[in-house]
């Protein structure tokens, strides 16, 4: 690629190729039939999964279609037109998360939720993709060069939140969320010298740090190195939950037929869990396929990404592409247990309407990078 | 406008985009492969594993007890049965969350007195009993409370329940909970922890087929335990009813006559060696502990009566003068006596001149006694001078031919074994030799020998039937009915002595100087009898004079002697052998006698119906 003349950039501007709608509406065809399939594929895996609920796969079809319609009116913006907008939301991200932890909701051992009454949502579902985005555009907001001083307010921009995460407390979303918003920053070209200040600093603080855990915090870290010995806590569902993919095997058990999730051995089997029910129901081949779609989304990504115009457009579209694969693989690592318990839903399939609604708002701003075709 | 100098700045933005985002992917690329590694770990190379597991969850066996079988008797009166009580339970999976339910149903339902073990999860799928055995007050709490107690259910469970309680305690026994040391040799599945299993008696005996097969029903269920469907069912084997010999005008009138009073009644068919009635007395209500019913087990008053304990077969006494004809029988047979051998009794025996007296119990002595006349009165004296001319060797010998020292092999536990002794036994067991004054002591029934009831009345019942032992027994199976088992088979030399002690024991009860002729009608059911006065202190040197043993009551209850009864009836073709002690009774022919002689007489209009 690098060998290519900078001046056919101009020139090789697709000449009229005859105005099609729906490549005009979508944009990208192909990411958009691979995000339609595998929501389409999580409402059903939500039936089956919820003890076949047709409340709760309508719920979540209304967040879908109200993300699907925000994702394709963004598309259509100039990111230019939105960029200060994306990097004031920081602060509003930044307010819900002082909210919950001043007036914690109701009926929840931590003050992880904002509850509406109608529907009630973790500010930190936001935060995660939110943080990247504004930190993004608060890097890509002049045209000159970033300056040293924005990788240090924007580093600790994202451990604002991800400590204000901690407090809730979640240890391992306050983990994500700070990595969500350091990709950001080291993909806009944070020096390797800041990096190995950070790096020293952190290997100091490391010991301060591990002894402000919490007890169930350090419990989480624990139980993952033994699931036998707590088998009704964490280990409890995750053994559950490999029994559930190991049977399910190379075929699967059948759509409906997952006996791990239909009798409820399988705990939050509709939210965090769902990866597991896909393991049993569809097996082996069911996984693979999955894979494959979220491979072809993600290869999209990068490649809208750089084919952008804009730095800013770029580093968005590389930024949420590797956030969207890391949670991909968190829940994964999670579910098969590799890794320990956190909260993190398998993005666009597990219920959740913030969820689906906030990672359908960062495909709008991925598709917005594509240049329209007219 | 973008010149060439931005465009150039973008070409280096995106070189150094690609490869920084290279680097991110490298940490990513980790994870992914360990990912993959690790779902193709699961569902190739360890699904069967998994699939094992996700079956235990999903499937449960849950097994079908049979009601356990009933005991009846030969006319289909039911002795024990099952009735269902009601318990409360809760799922194990449901324990840990159900905190504030267990806190009301302990306050506000459940009876004060009962224990509250803290239950532990163990399985869960398991119900955890909290309760069981509900009463009706109970139950009725629960039915208020019902809606704040929703994890906690109620559930059924069979209890063995005799309905006629007291009446066959000793015999068919009780249940309880199994203990792990029972349960180490037994079938989980047939006996779970909250197994009730046969503890004494035909419940204990006859456990394995009372108890019957488990059969069991593979279901599936959810984490909650909740049933889905049954996938498999295999019936249970229906467990056999079992037949009683006992009686139950029979069983009724000992217990009845016994009063409640410390004894033992034994009465068998002597031509078969089935058992008619068994009574030990005192007595317990074995639905108490089946849990088939409330109150109070034993009052406190009787507990030093030793309410449990089986006296009919593991009791031992000693057999006092039931044991002369049998003396009597050897003299005959070893020729060191016949009928007509005269024995002067002056109230006491010498061995020599000097020696030591061994006295009777009737201070002056009987006077010129032949062996019917011993018999009729009971002379010790005579059966004195027979024992020490026939030597504890004779003695021993013949006895044992009659079942003395051995268990009967009664169809119950515990069985006791009476005492036979032998010089050998002594020496082994007392450390002493053997004296001669041991074996006058035997003569009548007293110093080491001892009998269970049971014993005795197999022993006597060869008298009835001139040799044939049977085996005693209380069931009546189908197999082997019709052939009674044959326990021992006396031979003697002469079949005439049969008649002669038959006699004498007749005598006891016909003739006007007989030891039991209270029991005398004109015109009633000949009855062969021995009246027997086992002491409990000795005789022999006290302070006290012969007739102040034997006729002032002594004060102290404890002291008393026992009152034995050995007899059979009636003459000829005798059909039953009866059996009665009651301790501290005193008087054998007061006490003991009338109550053999009413089951002999209720026995002839039984069989007359």
């Amino acid at each position: 690629m690098s060998n290519r003349n900078p001046l056919d950039y101009s020139l090789n501007r697709p000449l009229s190729s005859g105005y099609n709608p729906i490549r005009y509406l979508f944009k990208d065809v192909i990411l958009y039939f691979c995000l339609l399939s595998i929501l389409i594929f999580g409402l059903a895996m939500l039936y089956s999964s919820s003890g076949q609920s047709v409340a709760m796969v309508i719920r979540q079809s209304v967040y879908v279609f109200f993300g699907l319609v925000l994702m394709t009116f963004i598309s259509h913006l100039k990111p230019d037109s939105y960029k200060n907008i994306l990097m004031h939301s920081y602060w509003v991200g930044l307010l819900l998360l002082i909210y919950v932890l001043v007036f914690p909701a109701s009926g929840y051992s931590t003050s992880r939720w904002i509850d509406f009454g109608f529907f009630s949502f973790q500010p930190s579902e936001i935060i995660r993709l939110i943080l990247p985005l504004s930190l993004i555009a608060y890097l890509c907001r002049k045209e000159s060069a970033i300056q040293l001083s924005d990788w240090f307010s924007t580093t600790l921009a994202a451990f604002i939140c991800a400590y204000l995460v901690f407090e809730q407390p979640d240890l391992g979303t306050s983990i994500i969320v700070f990595t969500s918003g350091l990709i950001p920053i080291y993909l806009a070209g944070l020096p390797y010298k800041i990096i190995l200040v950070y790096l020293g600093s952190a290997a100091l603080a490391a010991p301060f740090i591990w002894a402000n855990l919490l007890d169930y915090q350090k419990q989480r870290v624990l139980t993952y190195f033994d699931n036998n010995v707590d088998p009704l806590g964490d280990g409890w569902n995750i053994a559950q939950s490999k029994t559930a993919i190991g049977s399910g095997g190379f075929f699967g058990k059948g759509y409906l037929e997952g006996t791990q999730s239909q009798l409820n051995f399988l705990p939050e089997s509709h939210s965090d869990f769902i990866f597991s029910v896909v393991g049993e129901e569809f097996g082996l081949l069911g996984i693979l396929i999955l894979f494959f779609i979220y491979t072809l989304i993600i290869w999209r990504i990068f490649k809208i990404g750089f084919e952008a115009r804009s730095n800013f457009e770029r580093l968005a579209c590389s930024s949420l592409g590797f956030i969207f694969l890391l949670f991909i693989l968190i829940n994964v690592s999670m579910v098969i247990g590799i890794i320990p318990v956190v909260g993190v839903p398998l993005p666009l399939i597990s219920q959740g309407g913030t969820s689906i609604v906030v990672h359908l708002l960062a495909f709008g701003v991925i598709l917005s990078a594509k240049k329209p075709y007219l | 406008m973008r010149n060439i100098q931005d465009l150039k700045k973008d070409e280096q933005d995106i070189l150094s985009l690609k490869r920084r985002s290279k680097v991110v992917f490298a940490f990513l690329f980790i994870l992914i492969l360990a990912s993959i590694f690790k779902i193709f770990q699961l569902t190739v190379l360890e699904k069967a594993n998994y699939s094992v597991e996700s079956e235990k969850n999903r499937i449960i066996e849950v097994p079908i007890f049979p009601s356990r079988g009933l005991i009846t008797l030969e006319d289909g009166t039911i002795i024990a049965e099952n009735i269902v009580t009601q318990g409360i339970f809760i799922q194990g999976s449901l324990l840990e969350s159900s905190k504030d339910q267990l806190d009301i149903l302990y306050r506000d339902v459940l009876d004060l007195e009962r224990k509250f073990p803290v239950p532990q999860t163990t399985k869960q799928n398991q119900k955890i009993w909290l309760a069981r055995d509900l009463s009706s007050k109970e139950l009725a709490k629960y039915e208020f409370h019902k809606n704040s107690l929703s994890n906690v259910k109620l559930g059924i469970s069979l209890r063995r329940y005799l309905p006629h309680k007291n009446l066959f305690s000793h015999v068919i026994g009780h249940l309880g909970p199994i203990t792990s040391d029972e349960r180490l040799s037994l079938s989980k599945t047939d006996y779970p922890v909250d197994a009730f299993i046969g503890k004494v008696g035909i419940e204990k005996v006859y456990e394995k087929s009372l108890k019957g097969s488990v059969g069991k029903s593979i279901i599936e269920v959810d984490v909650y335990g909740n049933k889905i469907r049954e996938i498999e069912r295999i019936d249970p084997e229906r467990p056999q009813n079992i037949t009683l010999s006992l009686n139950f005008k029979l069983q009724k009138i000992a217990r009845e006559e016994l009063g409640g009073r410390r004894g033992a009644v034994v009465a068998l068919d002597p031509n078969t060696g089935m058992i008619k009635a068994l009574v030990s007395s005192p007595d317990y209500n074995p639905n108490i502990l089946n849990g088939s019913e409330k109150g109070i087990l034993v009052k406190d008053s009787s507990k030093e009566e030793a309410p449990f304990f089986n006296r009919a077969i593991s009791g031992s006494y000693p057999p006092a003068s039931t044991i002369k004809p049998f003396i009597g029988l050897l003299g005959l047979e070893e020729n060191i006596i016949n009928e007509s051998t005269i024995v002067e009794d002056v109230g006491f025996f010498q061995l020599k001149e000097d020696g030591r007296k061994y006295r009777g119990w009737k201070e002056d002595g009987h006077g010129r006694v032949n062996l019917n006349k011993a018999i009729v009165e009971s002379s010790d004296v005579y059966f004195y001078q027979l024992a020490s001319q026939l030597t504890i060797d004779r003695i021993s010998n013949f006895l044992s031919k009659f079942g003395f020292g051995m268990i009967s092999g009664i169809d119950l536990y515990n069985e006791s074994k009476s005492i036979l002794p032998t010089r050998n036994w002594k020496l082994g067991n007392i450390g002493e030799a053997w004296f001669v004054g041991d074996t006058i002591n035997i003569g009548i029934g007293q110093g080491y020998i001892t009998s269970t009831p049971i014993q005795l009345a197999v022993s006597v019942s060869a008298i009835a039937t001139r040799g044939t032992i049977f085996r005693p027994k209380l069931i009546i199976s189908n197999q082997d009915s019709k052939k009674p088992e044959i326990f021992k088979k006396v031979q003697i030399g002469n079949e005439k002595h049969w008649d002669s002690i038959e006699k004498s024991m007749i005598s006891v009860i016909n003739s006007w100087n007989g030891t039991a002729h209270n029991l005398y009608e004109e015109d009633g059911i000949l009855i062969a009898g021995k009246t027997g006065t086992a002491q409990i202190k000795s005789l022999v040197d006290q302070e006290l004079t012969v007739r102040e043993e034997y006729e002032g009551v002594r004060q102290n209850i404890q002291d008393r002697d026992h009152a034995l009864f050995a007899s059979y009836g009636p003459v000829p073709n005798p059909n039953l052998v009866v059996i009665v002690i009651v301790e501290n009774g005193e008087s054998g022919s007061a006490v003991a006698a009338p109550i053999a002689k009413k089951l002999i007489e209720q026995n002839q209009i039984n069989l007359a119906e």
